[in-house]
């Protein structure tokens, strides 16, 4: 069993850490909007950093969940159109990793942050995949309506997922809440690790 | 209403005009002649606003060379992978319809869900393939901005669960009918006075959502299914158009309808749930919206409706006249 999880959490991290590379966007001939979209769904770093933000909001309750429903598509929005100003710009590994890895210990640890500073965490992380997002959309092609469609998909996720958690019942449900996260911070580190490898070789 | 409001409106109406033109499918069509046994001439036949040979480009199979319209093939013929550059773009498919000299013609479709075709020489049984159907169907709704507008004033009309079961199936099977009876060519409807009725459903909803706001009733309030049922039929003639433009076989068509018509109830209900997932967050999050908020998307279904109605009836008088 540990030994399958261990597998998991490794493939995981590889297709996460692998994902920029085909950082190309999605086309589903449906247009640029339905682009960005499938370009957030098919992009698993996105996604778990959005899961992860959304479990750490929805833990804290409901003013912090409805503060990040808002936070995280405005931050994502803006961090992503000043990505996509300057699509040259490092696409900083490290500190999305870190983040990502930072937010599953906080689900796992089920930190008793303030609302204020989730909302902070949330906007910080959001505006920072937000300019990776836009920074590796552009030069695939994706325009504003391809990062609306992006954004679009995260406020539906964000608020689905997040509204879910602040009415689940203390107890087991919970806990699956923050062994999610522990598996997300899990996946974060071994992505640092997999980032450090070519240094350390 | 305030000036705050109405330039809102005017706002979204700007960015969603494009969506009156949501019904036009983008399909390219080409045309393969075999004028001798190794050569194949050919040419776009129908395009869209833009000149198809402007945005789409054909990759001819492995040992065909393509020279002035005209493809010569090596010894097996137009045989091998058929791709089409651009595709997914200006243009969400293309159909190819190859006339062989001594067999019977073939068809097939390439889209941007099914990126590439096997020509398998003049045997071949010319099926686009089964994806193909069901890609358009979900494109149809998906792109078909005003069947999804109607079918969020049937949601911001609609009460309880159950009626809301009954409605969406209401509009679920009349548009089924419609659309069959369409396909098989029993019945037509030309695209102008067609795209102006179903812009007048979506008008008609608007003063209903206001009806249900000020706690007023009305026969569609009351039996919202049987309004659903009645516009369905002519939303099943719209989505009709996009199957239209296949141009399909005889012999293809039930298994066409069928996945077509999958595909369009994939997307609406997609789209239902999404709605109806987000209302339910809102309400755990213990959201409370300003009333402008609140009322947006009834005014978005009655502004817009009112807008497409002008536009459209222009169009038909136009066409008329």
């Amino acid at each position: 069993m540990r030994r399958a999880v261990g597998t998991t959490l490794v493939a995981l991290a590889a297709i996460v850490v692998a994902s920029p590379a085909h950082a190309h966007l999605v086309e589903t001939g449906f247009g640029a909007f339905y682009d960005g979209i499938a370009h957030f769904a098919v992009s698993l770093a996105d996604m778990l950093i959005v899961i992860a933000l959304a479990l750490f909001a929805g833990l804290r309750g409901t003013r912090a969940a409805r503060h990040a429903m808002f936070a995280l598509p405005a931050a994502w929005l803006v961090g992503g159109a000043l990505g996509a100003l300057w699509p040259t710009a490092s696409i900083w590994p490290v500190s999305t990793t870190l983040s990502l890895a930072l937010t599953g210990a906080l689900v796992a640890l089920d930190a008793k942050l303030s609302d204020a500073s989730v909302t902070a965490f949330v906007i910080v992380a959001g505006a920072l995949y937000g300019f990776v997002n836009g920074a590796t959309m552009t030069p695939g092609g994706a325009g504003g309506l391809a990062l609306l469609g992006a954004v679009c998909a995260i406020f539906f996720v964000n608020t689905i997922l997040a509204a879910e958690v602040t009415v689940l019942p203390v107890g087991w449900p919970r806990i699956a809440v923050r062994v999610a996260g522990s598996w997300i911070a899990a996946t974060g580190m071994l992505m640092l690790g997999w980032l450090a490898r070519p240094t350390l070789a | 209403m305030s000036a705050g409001l109405r330039s809102w409106l005017l706002v979204v109406l700007a960015l969603l005009s494009s969506g009156a033109a949501a019904h036009e499918m983008s399909m390219a069509e080409m045309e393969v002649r075999q004028i001798s046994p190794r050569e194949f001439l050919w040419q776009w036949t129908v395009s869209g606003n833009r000149p198809a040979n402007e945005v789409l480009t054909p990759v001819w199979p492995d040992g065909c060379q393509d020279e002035d319209n005209i493809v010569r093939c090596g010894d097996a013929g137009l045989q091998g992978v058929l791709t089409i550059k651009g595709i997914g773009k200006v243009y969400s498919a293309a159909m190819i319809r190859v006339y062989w000299r001594d067999a019977p013609m073939s068809v097939y479709t390439i889209a941007a869900g099914q990126p590439r075709a096997r020509l398998s020489g003049p045997s071949d049984g010319a099926s686009p393939g089964p994806g193909a159907y069901l890609y358009l169907g979900i494109e149809h709704i998906m792109l078909g901005v005003d069947h999804l507008l109607f079918v969020l004033g049937l949601l911001l009309i609609v009460g309880d669960r159950w009626m809301l079961l009954k409605t969406i199936t209401a509009f679920t099977v009349a548009h089924s009918i419609t659309l069959a009876v369409a396909t098989f060519g029993i019945a037509h409807v030309p695209a102008a006075p067609l795209n102006a009725s179903i812009a007048l459903s979506i008008l008609f909803l608007g003063p209903e959502i206001v009806r249900r706001w000020r706690g007023e009733t009305s026969f569609t309030i009351r039996h919202p299914w049987v309004v659903a049922f009645a516009f369905g039929l002519l939303h099943g003639f719209g989505f009709a158009s996009g199957l239209a433009q296949l141009g399909l076989p005889d012999s293809q068509i039930p298994l066409a309808l069928l996945l077509f018509n999958i595909g369009v109830e994939i997307g609406q209900l997609a789209f239902v749930f999404g709605i109806l997932l987000l209302e339910r967050s809102f309400r755990l999050l213990e959201c409370h919206w300003p009333r402008l908020v609140e009322r947006l998307p009834g005014y978005l279904v009655g502004t817009l409706g009112a807008f497409w109605t002008i536009q459209r009836v222009v169009i038909l008088l136009r066409s008329v006249a």
